[in-house]
């Protein structure tokens, strides 16, 4: 029996004393370079890039083309529907590529915050705690 | 004047101060004052991006521009839009996870020293006042002209309600009127673009055919090249466009009112499709005001094309419709002023007075006082500067603040997020080298330098070719960066793991 209430006793103490450091993990200054080098987060960063990188390089090369396409050649004059010519359908197109690319990213987006979520609770942090 | 289009106007104005009432109320801390609590949800702070990005330059000087210039006006349109993807990328999120309330909060996560937050102030405060300066004199110039009033009084009349917004409601205040405000601009445009659409029969094929000889431009109306003839000028001033907005410190602020990345990444999306849709009515506006109003009523009215929408909305639907809109162009104009004068105040009051000269230690009430205070003197500033520029050509100054937001605000922050070496000396080397190349290079340019009398501040031949410096400045942004970075061996990685990781899973906040 009194073997029992030590146990827990001690028991509850552990906990305690866990739940007193489990509190201030921002305080206790954590290992940026130790999750930096996690293969969750470098999974994470090596995803982020492939993405960011490509698809940027995408729609900022589209955007240039057009510009420097309108400013030194009429190639774009020519019709395409009546009196509709390409420069308006490169135009919109513009439009379309900006939302198709907004919508695109929210979808990737949610997988980024699962991966960074996976990242943060191999690393003992919990959001609430620090607020 | 009739008594329907004052009364119009009194109602909207009449709501932003309900507003403004209920948000004093609940503006009691620093964190309240600058970014509402960070409590708004993606979509209201969608809205709210969208109502400080459509601004009058927007909303009345695309209209125009597209009216007077056809395919060239609406060249702003393709830029302005495209630039949120780059905001949405690259910006929003990292922005949110590393900042609490201004940009330069976010490039002090990484280095922790005052001549990098007063860099990054010193820059802001530069955008700020170029673009609210443009801002005021066109709401003075159209103030003047709906109501009949003084250029002075004009101005008097936006700088006080503004003042009234920001002073007593804050950020919560400032981004309730935003909302409202994009709300009535979106009824508005569709409004406008319906009723173009029905004199066109709804035929958009039609449409097209008509204007080709519905203006003195004919055929070339709808074609690139009537109003950009140079092409490197023209490449240069898009350039500032899509990448300037990512660096707008306006712009920036809106992602420190939501609660995580995730809904500032939400808001971008929102903002995207709001300002995408009112891009493309644009061109409606314009096509139907070349059309039923004509460029010589346009012209004459205001030389810039700035009164086309409202002309156009008195043409198609009678004062009701003219002051319904021209009352939206007011609360736009106020709209985007207060939040021009917010960011200001906060690059003063928070970086410069709460980080620089009281170190962080400002008690909560010495905050407020201080951005109060700040808030003040930035709209006073403002004012003053917006009276005695009445006469400038102020087109050129909305330009210049994205090629500044593109060539010293953007580069710093790609740098800070994705360059491991990047230190302390490169940060301010990266700031003022886009700052200074953008301010040096304009002022040599066509803008200040005209040879032609009248067309700019000063007459003879301009030493810089390019209206607009883009092409130049931004890369010398970057150069600045590099070689600031390179002469100093300071090199912090654990630093940079720490901001690497707090940026891109939203962890680790410092609040």
């Amino acid at each position: 029996m009194t073997k029992v209430i030590t146990e827990n006793g001690s028991q509850q103490d552990a906990r305690g004393e866990k739940e007193a450091t489990h509190e201030r993990p921002v305080v206790k200054e954590p290992d940026f370079q130790k999750i930096e080098n996690s293969s969750n987060f470098r999974e994470l960063m090596r995803k982020k890039k492939t993405f960011l990188i490509s698809t940027t390089a995408l729609f900022l090369g589209l955007y240039l083309l057009f510009n420097i396409v309108i400013s030194y050649t009429n190639w774009l004059d020519a019709p395409f529907i009546g009196d509709i010519t390409w420069v308006w359908v490169f135009a919109f197109s513009l439009f379309a590529m900006t939302w198709i690319l907004v919508t695109v990213y929210m979808k990737k987006a949610e997988k980024f915050d699962a991966m960074a979520k996976a990242t943060l609770k191999e690393f003992d942090y919990d959001e609430e705690e620090t607020k | 004047m009739n008594a329907t289009v004052i009364s119009i106007f009194i109602f909207i104005v009449g709501i932003t101060l309900v507003i403004t009432y209920f948000a004093a109320k609940r503006t009691n801390s620093a964190s309240d004052f600058y970014t509402a609590g960070g409590g708004l949800t993606g979509w209201q702070n969608g809205l709210a991006i969208a109502g400080d990005y459509l601004s009058a330059a927007s909303f009345l000087g695309i209209a125009g521009a597209i009216a007077l210039f056809g395919f060239d006006g609406f060249l702003f349109s393709i830029g302005y839009l495209v630039a949120y993807l780059v905001v949405l990328f690259i910006v929003a999120e990292p922005l949110r996870n590393l900042g609490k309330y201004t940009l330069a909060d976010m490039i002090n996560a990484r280095f922790n020293a005052k001549k990098v937050r007063g860099a990054a102030a010193l820059s802001s405060i530069t955008i700020v006042i170029f673009y609210m300066i443009a801002q005021l004199v066109g709401a003075g110039a159209l103030i003047q002209l709906l109501f009949g009033i003084d250029y002075i009084w004009a101005v008097l009349l936006v700088g006080i309600m503004m003042t009234i917004y920001v002073l007593f409601g804050g950020m919560t205040a400032t981004s309730w009127v935003q909302i409202i405000k994009a709300v009535l601009l979106m009824v508005g445009t569709v409004i406008l673009s319906f009723l173009v659409l029905k004199n066109f029969n709804f035929n958009i094929l039609d449409m097209f055919t008509q204007m080709k000889t519905a203006t003195p431009h004919g055929e070339a109306y709808l074609s690139p090249g009537v109003k950009y003839k140079m092409p490197l000028d023209t490449i240069s001033l898009m350039l500032a466009l899509v990448l300037g907005t990512a660096g707008l410190p306006h712009i920036l602020m809106r992602f420190f009112t939501v609660k995580d990345a995730k809904t500032a990444r939400s808001s971008v999306m929102w903002a995207t499709w709001i300002v995408g849709i009112f891009y493309v009515m644009t061109i409606f506006l314009g096509f139907g005001a070349a059309a039923f109003v004509g460029s010589d009523l346009i012209t004459s009215t205001n030389p810039a094309g700035n009164m086309a929408a409202p002309l156009l909305a008195q043409a198609l639907g009678g004062d009701i419709l003219m002051s319904f809109i021209s009352a939206v162009a007011f609360a736009t104009i106020l709209a985007v002023v207060a939040g021009l004068v917010l960011t200001g105040a906060s690059a003063f009051a928070h970086d410069i007075y709460g980080q620089i000269i009281k170190k962080g230690q400002a008690t909560e009430r010495q905050q407020m006082l201080a951005a109060r205070y700040a808030s003040l003197g930035v709209s006073a500033f403002s004012i003053l500067l917006a009276i005695f520029a009445q006469s400038l050509n102020v087109a050129f100054l909305v330009s210049l603040a994205f090629c500044i937001a593109a060539s010293a605000n953007l580069p710093v922050i790609l740098y800070t997020i994705f360059w491991k070496r990047f230190n302390t000396t490169g940060a301010v080397s990266a700031i003022l080298t886009g700052l200074i190349s953008a301010l040096v290079l304009v002022s040599l340019s066509p803008s200040v330098m005209n040879p032609v009398a009248g067309a700019a501040i000063f007459v003879g031949d301009p030493i810089f070719p390019l209206t607009n410096p883009a092409l130049f400045s931004v890369p010398l942004g970057f150069i600045g960066g590099w070689v600031g970075t390179m002469l100093s061996k300071e090199l912090d990685i654990k630093k940079y793991s720490e901001v690497n990781v707090r940026a891109n899973t939203g962890g680790f906040r410092q609040l």
